[in-house]
């Protein structure tokens, strides 16, 4: 699978970028070239030596402030999937198997989900959880969980229904050991793309709501912190926002590539695409090079 | 044979005299309220230790449901099932498990595209049901080495994927997987039907050869040609009820229920002139009415 | 030799007898196109452009009206692609690199896309293995064969639809008129089928391809689909293409066969000769197989009676 991501010209560049991501979200906060939280007299500079990025309305360095919240946006983002991940997809595999009950319960909490106000609902619970990043994550992973309930259950019906499982079950085999040797990696390949689609969304959503103030708190910076306060000085400095906004619509657009290239090379449609690819290629070669012995008719 | 399971094992030999299947007066519906529809009724079959049977029925006759009610995919309405003298009539999830698990019966599908995990070796599908009896794997993957060779495959094969496999060779891994836990029955669901000629004669080859090993088995199709040689007794199955039983040569050359006959009026034969498509319109017009 | 006789196709009530739509082009020219052959094949080979090999070697075969031509072979033996190369319709990366396919007297290789549509079904039509993916799941059967009527015979609505109906009495369904407004999935694959030979004759072609069309049916309703295709071809002579695995079936219904193996006929000539006189090793290979598993083997000989 990995091997055939990389093999597309798309998921070797949405690799690439994803890894410098991870690489600024790992060693962003030593890379800082000064202290984000230090305020100086110089505010809202222009870009100069000391200030690649110009300062911000309390002088702090921009460039240092981008680089420092890197890391805090990424975690973010990942935690918003993974908790998404934890929550919806082992209910939706479990609710194949356990029974009607369970069935339906779980598919009505789903739909609930699906339904509430996104905003409301999560002001609703850091009001009454407290603000912070984790609460804020835990509540955006609870709200995408449904896409991953939704995948795996309809990856996982596709699954119980087919003969090799039934053998298994006619050899005495446990529910735990069907998920184990033949659900899990059929429901895999979905799974690997609603998590790169989802960390794509968390970006947004992580920085739509330290946008709006929920989550991370200043001085703390963030992405979606950063945009939000230099969209407040637009008319001083209109360049302002164009650093985050262009980190935040790479990362999310690199994510959605990722997601594509897995759609592209799993499952029968890879197969296609690698056919189509090669008799391109050969027909290419036959009319380029003239054939000596053309004349076959 | 099980380590699992002594006393149990101790019971099936006990019985060893008696049959390996014993349905009676079975009734299976499917649906409910008024959408409920009889698949099954009435059915009483009898397997004898080393018994070949052949169960003939076409779509829709209620071949696959009797197979699946057997082995407990399936609910019955009616009826009692008896597996090597053991009533299973009233068993609950837990208890066929369990019975499951002593792999005395095994099944093998039609479909042998899709009966084999896409994502597992050969060896991992082969040794599957001796893991799940607990087993230890690298005495599971010995076993499994001798069974492959039971059904003329080479143990280069075990670390393949079924998808490199043909549609013959991958039957023939169902057929071992069956195998493995030396059950004493197996069930064959049109086991050569999606076969093409050459991989079909090779697998009733290898069934022909089974029946020495003292395995019963029961062999559902819908071609009388294909069970004609490899069971000693056929029953008929349509629309859900057994309407002719007998010894495989009895039935083909003596047919008693008009749908028997139809069944042997209807298959092409090579030089036979080809067969009276009048009489087939009459037996047609008999059944319907 | 039955001549061309579209009338008797379907056994009319004598009170619709002005709706005839024998189309005029149909009625005037058979005699001309009539005494060659529909279909005819010479040293056809196709190749696969993605692995650049030849996968068919060669198939020559004629198709006069009436007669009916098998070609047997197992899966990946290249008669489903030689078939779908008379249709025109190769699947992607697929070419006829050699030979050529006359249709009607004329070679295919010359024809536009749209001669293609006007050909198709009005003088070569098909019928394949799974006849549920050939129908749309959400329209009613007898409005997909109107629908082929209207575009390809110009009939109104309502003349579409008698001649629907028509047809699935002609394929010898019980009560046309309501399986015209059934849906496929409340018929069963033998229904369907025979639905599928209605909408393939239904522009009375003058070749039909029948591709493996009995392989997924049992084994009674295989024989009712094949006494279908023979009295089809008695009544209004329409020639045959029966392609299958087993060599009984095509046995059963051809004058001619060809036995194909790995992309080569290696064994072609009248159906009771290859029979009785195997050449080729693969042929008596086939027909062992046949002996030793078909029913014939089990049958007492007083049969012969």
């Amino acid at each position: 699978m990995v091997r055939r991501v990389l093999a597309l010209t798309s998921g070797r560049i949405a690799v690439t970028i994803l890894a410098l991501i991870a690489l600024l979200a790992l060693l962003g906060p030593w890379l800082a070239p000064q202290n984000p939280l230090a305020t100086s007299d110089n505010a809202l500079a222009a870009t100069s030596g000391a200030h690649w990025l110009g300062t911000d309305y309390l002088g702090r360095d921009v460039l240092s402030r981008l680089l420092d919240g890197s890391r805090i946006s990424v975690l973010g983002s990942l935690e918003v999937a993974l908790v998404a991940l934890v929550v919806g997809a082992i209910p939706g595999i479990l609710s194949v198997y356990l029974g009607r009950a369970f069935e339906w319960f779980t598919l009505r909490i789903a739909d609930t989900l699906v339904a509430l106000p996104f905003l409301l609902f999560a002001i609703a619970v850091i009001a009454l959880l407290g603000n912070g990043i984790t609460q804020a994550m835990l509540v955006t992973g609870v709200l995408v969980s449904p896409l991953f309930y939704r995948v795996s259950r309809a990856a996982t019906l596709a699954v119980a229904r087919s003969p090799y499982v039934e053998a298994a079950i006619v050899s005495g085999a446990s529910i735990g050991w069907i998920v184990r040797r033949h659900v899990w990696t059929k429901v895999l390949p979905p799974i690997a793309v609603a998590l790169a689609q989802t960390i794509g969304v968390g970006f947004v959503i992580v920085s739509s709501l330290t946008f709006l103030g929920i989550g991370v708190q200043p001085p703390e910076p963030t992405w979606g912190g950063l945009l939000a306060s230099d969209l407040g000085y637009l008319s001083h400095r209109p360049w302002a926002p164009v650093a985050p906004a262009l980190l935040i619509m790479v990362t999310v657009w690199a994510c959605n590539l990722l997601a594509d290239a897995i759609r592209d090379v799993s499952g029968e449609a890879g197969r296609a695409l690698a056919n189509d690819h090669k008799a391109r290629a050969n027909r290419r070669e036959a009319a380029a090079g003239p054939h000596p012995a053309g004349g076959s008719r | 044979m099980t380590t699992t399971a002594p006393e149990a094992k101790d019971a099936v030999r006990e019985d060893a005299t008696g049959s390996v299947l014993e349905v009676a007066g079975l009734d299976v519906h499917y649906g409910r309220g008024r959408k409920r529809r009889r698949a099954l009724h009435g059915v009483t079959l009898d397997i004898a230790p080393g018994e070949a049977v052949g169960v003939i029925g076409e779509t829709g006759s209620g071949k696959s449901t009797l197979a699946r009610t057997v082995l407990g995919l399936v609910p019955a309405s009616a009826g009692s099932i008896r597996i090597a003298g053991e009533d299973v009539s009233g068993y609950g999830p837990r208890q066929w498990r369990d019975l499951r698990r002593r792999g005395v019966i095994q099944y093998v599908f039609q479909d042998p595209l899709r009966s084999l995990d896409p994502d597992l070796t050969i060896e991992e599908s082969l040794t599957e049901p001796l893991l799940i009896q607990g087993v230890r794997r690298q005495e599971a993957a010995l076993r499994a080495r001798s069974f492959l060779d039971r059904v003329h495959l080479t143990t280069d094969l075990l670390d393949r994927l079924p998808g490199e496999l043909s549609g013959g060779q991958r039957q023939r891994v169902s057929v071992a997987r069956a195998l493995v836990t030396e059950p004493r029955l197996v069930i064959l669901d049109e086991p050569v039907s999606a076969l093409d000629s050459a991989n079909r004669v090779q697998v009733l080859e290898i069934l022909k050869e089974l029946r020495t090993s003292g395995v019963a088995l029961v062999f559902i199709s819908h071609d009388l040609g294909s069970v004609a040689g490899t069971a000693d007794r056929i029953t008929v199955l349509y629309q859900g009820e057994l309407v002719e039983t007998g010894t495989a040569r009895a039935v083909v050359n003596q047919p008693q229920h008009p749908y028997t006959r139809l069944l042997l009026g209807s298959a092409p034969t090579l030089r036979g002139k080809p067969a009276d498509r009048a009489e087939r319109e009459a037996l047609r017009a008999l059944l319907s009415a | 030799m039955s001549p061309l006789t579209h009338d008797t196709l379907t056994s009319r009530p004598a009170g619709t007898a002005e709706t005839t739509f024998d189309a005029p082009g149909t009625a005037d020219a058979p005699d001309a196109s009539a005494a060659g052959p529909v279909l005819a094949l010479h040293d056809v080979r196709i190749t696969d452009r993605v692995t650049e090999r030849e996968i068919v070697h060669g198939v020559t075969f004629e198709l006069t009206p009436g007669k009916a031509v098998g070609i047997v072979g197992e899966s990946g033996s290249g008669k489903t692609l030689t078939c779908r190369a008379a249709l025109g319709i190769l699947p992607p990366h697929f070419e006829i690199t050699a030979g050529r396919i006359d249709l009607a007297g004329t070679d295919i290789a010359t024809l536009t896309p749209r001669q293609w549509t006007d050909l198709r079904g009005a003088t070569i039509s098909a019928v394949f293995q799974d006849p549920a993916s050939y129908l749309n799941p959400a329209i009613k059967v007898g409005a997909q064969i109107a629908e082929v009527i209207r575009v390809k015979q110009g009939l109104k609505r309502r003349a579409a639809r008698r001649r629907a109906v028509e047809l699935l009495g002609a394929v010898r369904l019980r009560d046309p008129e309501l399986v015209y407004g059934q849906y496929p999935y409340e018929l069963s694959g033998g229904m369907l089928q025979r639905v599928l030979i209605a909408a393939a004759i239904a522009v009375e072609p003058r070749a039909l391809i029948a591709d493996e069309a009995t392989t997924a049916l049992d084994v009674t309703v295989q024989a009712e689909i094949l006494d279908l295709l023979a009295e089809l071809r008695e009544r209004t002579g329409l020639a045959l293409v029966v392609v299958s695995h087993d060599l009984a079936v095509v046995a059963h219904l051809c004058d001619e066969v060809l036995v194909m193996r790995q992309g080569e006929v290696v064994e072609q000539g009248e159906t009771r000769a290859v029979l009785h006189d195997p050449r080729h090793d693969y042929t008596r290979l086939l027909i062992a197989e046949h002996d030793s598993y078909g029913l014939d083997t089990f049958l007492a000989p007083k049969e012969a009676s």
